[in-house]
C-alpha cells in the first residue's frame, strides 16, 4: 500500500492552489492549441514550454519543476481532447492523433448531433486518461525498480533499442529516420563535454559553448515548422462549422459506447507503452478493433457513437501510456513525451528509474494532477467547448504571425539571446523541407533528448570494460535490447523487400 | 517523394558527417580517468551519417519520380514571412520588442492576404503593446524595450531564468 501513499503525497502538490491553477491553464490551453488546425500536441508543448519558465520563475527548483510538468502535461491530453474538436465539427483533424474521429464525428455533426460526440469524445478522453493513470500508478515503481539494476551498458543499449523502435515507425523511410536520429545525436555533442571538459564543433561560437539549446530547436522544429507547412493549405477558409445544439447524448449513446470506451483505453494505453507507436496508431488500431467488434459495424463511417469513442479513449490512453517509459525509464517513446522530458531536464530533474526516489513530488505530484486534469477536461467540456467552435474559424491569415510572434517572445525570453532566435528560424525553415520530403522530426528531438546519455552510458561501458564494445553484446540484458533493436529496424525492411518481390502483393 | 530533394540532401549530408568525422579527429582522445575519450561517439556517428546518406543516395536512384499532385504553392508567402521574420529576430534588441513585433505582424497579416491596411495595424500594435505591457511592465520580465532614440529607454537584466542553469543540468545527465 505504499502506492497509496505515494498518490496522496502527490495529491498534497497537485491541490496546492497553484497547481490547480496550472492544470486548468494547462488542459484549457491544450484543447484549444489541439482544436486549432494544424497544431497538435507537439507543437502545442513546445510552442508553450518557455511560458511555463516565465511563469514558475519564482518558486524552488523542485517545485517549479513539478508546476511546469504539470502544466505541459496538461496540455499535451489537453492537446489530445481538443483535436477531436476541430474533427467532429470542421471535419478537419487537428492533429493526426485525431484522424480517426472525423470518420464519424463530422458525419455525426452533420447530423444535427455534434454536441453529444464532443460529449462522448470527452468521455472517451477521460475513460482513456484514468485507464492509462491506474496503469501509470500500479507499473511506474516495478518498472523502475527493475530499471535501477540496469548498469551503464544496459542502458545504452535500451536507449538504442528506444531509438531504434521511434525510427522503425517513424515516416515512410527506414533510412531518413534514421538520418534523423543520427543528425540529432550529433547536434547533442555539440558544446562542451561534460566528461573532460573540451569543446566540440563550437566553432569558436560562446552561444553554443554549452550545447544547442534544446528548448529553441523545439520550438523552432514543432511551433514555426508546422506554422510553415499550414502557409502552404491555408485554403481552409470558408469551411462551414456544425452547430451545436445539445451537449448530452442519449442514455443509448452512453449504453452502445461505454464497453468500446474501455476497450479503447486498454488498447491505447498498451500501444503507448510501446515506443514508436503512439496515439495515432493506437487510434487506428482501436476503430478497427470497435468496427470488428460491433454488431452494427455497417453503421461505422455514418456517424456511430462508437466510431467517436473509439479512437477518442485510445488516443488519450496513449498519451497517458507514453508516459510510463518516459518517467520511469527515461526513454520517450514519442515525440511529445521526448519533449517533455527535455522540459523536464532542463529543471534539472532526470527522468528514469530515479525520478520516483529522488523527486517523489515531481513524479507523484504529476500524477496526480492528471487526475485533477482529466475530471477539469469532462467538466469543462461543455462550457469551453463553445469558444473553441469559434477559436477555430480563427483566419490562419491572423494565426500564423501571431504564432511565429508567440515562438520568437517564447525563446527571447528565455534565452535572451538572437542567436537562438536565428536558429530557431533556422530550424523552422529546415523542418517544413524536412517534413515536406518525408524526414521525420519525431526521432530527432529523441535522439536530441537522449544524446547527452546515450553517450554517457556508452563510455562509462567502455570505460569498466577497457574500451572493449563486446561489453554491450556480453551483457545479457544490453545484448537482448540490441538484439531487439536490430530486429525492430530489420523485420520492417525484410517484410518490404518479400512484399515488393513476391508478386501479387499490395503495392505497399 | 522528391528524387531532387532527397539527393541533393544525401550530398549536402555526406558532407555533414564527414565533417563532423574530421573534426572529431582534432578533438583530444582521452579523457582523465576514462578510456574512451570525446572523440570516439561523434567520430562513430558522423561515418553513420556518411554511411546513411550514401545509402540514401544510393535510392534515389532505383526509384522512379513519383508525381507530384500540383497545389497552388504559396512560396512567395512563404519567403516573405520568412525573411521578415529573420529581420525581425536580427534587429530586435535594436528597434525593441513593440515595434519589430507591430512591423512583423503588420507584413505577416498582409503577406498571408492582402487587405485592410488599417485593420492589420490595429491588431498588431494591440499585439505587440498588451504582450510588452504584461510581460515587461506588469511581471517585470525581460525584453527590449524601446530603441535609443526613443527617450525612455529601457532594458532591465533583473529576471534570471532556470534555463540559464543548463550547464549543470547537463551535467546532472550523467
Amino acid at each position: 500500500m505504499e502506492v497509496i501513499q505515494f498518490l496522496l503525497n502527490g495529491f498534497s502538490i497537485a491541490l496546492q492552489w497553484h497547481n490547480i491553477l496550472f492544470v486548468l491553464l494547462g488542459v484549457v490551453i491544450g484543447s484549444g492549441i489541439g482544436a486549432l488546425p494544424g497544431l497538435g500536441p507537439m507543437s502545442g508543448v513546445a510552442l508553450l514550454m518557455p511560458f511555463t519558465a516565465a511563469l514558475t520563475g519564482g518558486l524552488n527548483p523542485e517545485d517549479a519543476a513539478a508546476s511546469a510538468i504539470i502544466l505541459l502535461a496538461g496540455i499535451y491530453y489537453g492537446a489530445m481532447y481538443g483535436g477531436s474538436i476541430s474533427s467532429i465539427l470542421l471535419n478537419t483533424p487537428g492533429d493526426a492523433a485525431a484522424v480517426m474521429t472525423t470518420l464519424d464525428g463530422y458525419p455525426m455533426a452533420k447530423q444535427g448531433r455534434a454536441g453529444a460526440a464532443l460529449t462522448i469524445s470527452a468521455i472517451a478522453s477521460f475513460s482513456g486518461g484514468i485507464v492509462s493513470l491506474f496503469g501509470l500508478i500500479f507499473l511506474a515503481k516495478p518498472l523502475s525498480d527493475v530499471a535501477l539494476r540496469f548498469g551503464p551498458a544496459d542502458y545504452f543499449s535500451l536507449m538504442i533499442l528506444g531509438l531504434a523502435a521511434v525510427s522503425g515507425l517513424a515516416g515512410k523511410s527506414m533510412t531518413k529516420a534514421l538520418i534523423m536520429t543520427v543528425i540529432g545525436l550529433l547536434m547533442a555533442t555539440v558544446g562542451i563535454d561534460k566528461v573532460s571538459g573540451v569543446e566540440r564543433f563550437t566553432f569558436g561560437l560562446p552561444e553554443i559553448y554549452n550545447g544547442i539549446e534544446f528548448l529553441t530547436v523545439a520550438v523552432g522544429l514543432f511551433a514555426l515548422g508546422e506554422v510553415f507547412k499550414t502557409i502552404f493549405e491555408t485554403d481552409i477558409t470558408g469551411a462551414a462549422i456544425s452547430k451545436i445544439a445539445s451537449f448530452y447524448p442519449t442514455k443509448q449513446d452512453m449504453k452502445d459506447s461505454a464497453g468500446t470506451m474501455i476497450r479503447g483505453s486498454l488498447i491505447g494505453f498498451f500501444t503507448g507503452v510501446l515506443p514508436g507507436a503512439g496515439a495515432t496508431i493506437a487510434s487506428f488500431f482501436s476503430y478497427i478493433v470497435a468496427k470488428k467488434l460491433s454488431k452494427h459495424p455497417e453503421k461505422f463511417g455514418k456517424g456511430a457513437v462508437e466510431g467517436v469513442a473509439a479512437p477518442e479513449s485510445a488516443n488519450n490512453g496513449a498519451a497517458g501510456g507514453a508516459m510510463i517509459p518516459m518517467l520511469t525509464l527515461g526513454i520517450p517513446g514519442s515525440g511529445t513525451t521526448a519533449i517533455l522530458m527535455g522540459a523536464l531536464i532542463m529543471y534539472n530533474i532526470q527522468p528514469g528509474p530515479l525520478l520516483f526516489e529522488e523527486h517523489p513530488r515531481v513524479a507523484w505530484g504529476l500524477i496526480a494532477s492528471m487526475f485533477v486534469g482529466n475530471f477539469a477536461l469532462v467538466l469543462l467540456n461543455v462550457p469551453i467547448v463553445r469558444v473553441f467552435a469559434k477559436l477555430i474559424v480563427t483566419p490562419a491569415k491572423y494565426l500564423i504571425p501571431f504564432i511565429i510572434a508567440i515562438s520568437v517572445f517564447g525563446v527571447y525570453t528565455v534565452q535572451l539571446s538572437i542567436f537562438d532566435l536565428l536558429l530557431m528560424t533556422g530550424c523552422g525553415v529546415a523542418a517544413y523541407f524536412l517534413a515536406k520530403n518525408d524526414f521525420p522530426l519525431a526521432p530527432l528531438v529523441l535522439a536530441i533528448v537522449l544524446g547527452p546519455m546515450i553517450e554517457n552510458n556508452m563510455r562509462r561501458a567502455l570505460t569498466i570494460s577497457n574500451g572493449d564494445f563486446m561489453i554491450f553484446l556480453n551483457k545479457p540484458v544490453s545484448a537482448v535490447f540490441l538484439i531487439g533493436g536490430a530486429l525492430w529496424l530489420l523485420v520492417p525492411a525484410i517484410l518490404k523487400r518479400c512484399k515488393k518481390t513476391s508478386a501479387g502483393c499490395e503495392s505497399r | 517523394m522528391n528524387k531532387t530533394f532527397d539527393r541533393y540532401a544525401s550530398i549536402v549530408l555526406m558532407a555533414f558527417g564527414t565533417m563532423f568525422a574530421w573534426q572529431s579527429t582534432k578533438i583530444s582522445a582521452s579523457a582523465y580517468g576514462s578510456v574512451v575519450g570525446p572523440n570516439v561517439f561523434p567520430f562513430g556517428l558522423g561515418l553513420i551519417l556518411v554511411a546513411l546518406s550514401a545509402g540514401l543516395l544510393y535510392g534515389t536512384f532505383r526509384y522512379k519520380q513519383e508525381e507530384r499532385e500540383k497545389t497552388p504553392m504559396h512560396y512567395k508567402k512563404f519567403w516573405i514571412i520568412v525573411f521578415s521574420l529573420t529581420l525581425y529576430c536580427v534587429f530586435l534588441e535594436q528597434i525593441g520588442y513593440v515595434i519589430g513585433t507591430f512591423l512583423f505582424l503588420l507584413v505577416g497579416f498582409q503577406a498571408m492576404q492582402r487587405g485592410n491596411v488599417w485593420k492589420s495595424a490595429i491588431i498588431a500594435a494591440v499585439f505587440s503593446f498588451v504582450i510588452y505591457y504584461l510581460y515587461a511592465v506588469l511581471l517585470n520580465g525581460t525584453l527590449p524595450g524601446w530603441p535609443v532614440w526613443f527617450t525612455h529607454w529601457r532594458f532591465d537584466y533583473g529576471s534570471y531564468s532556470v534555463f540559464a542553469q543548463r550547464l549543470q543540468h547537463r551535467a546532472a545527465v550523467a
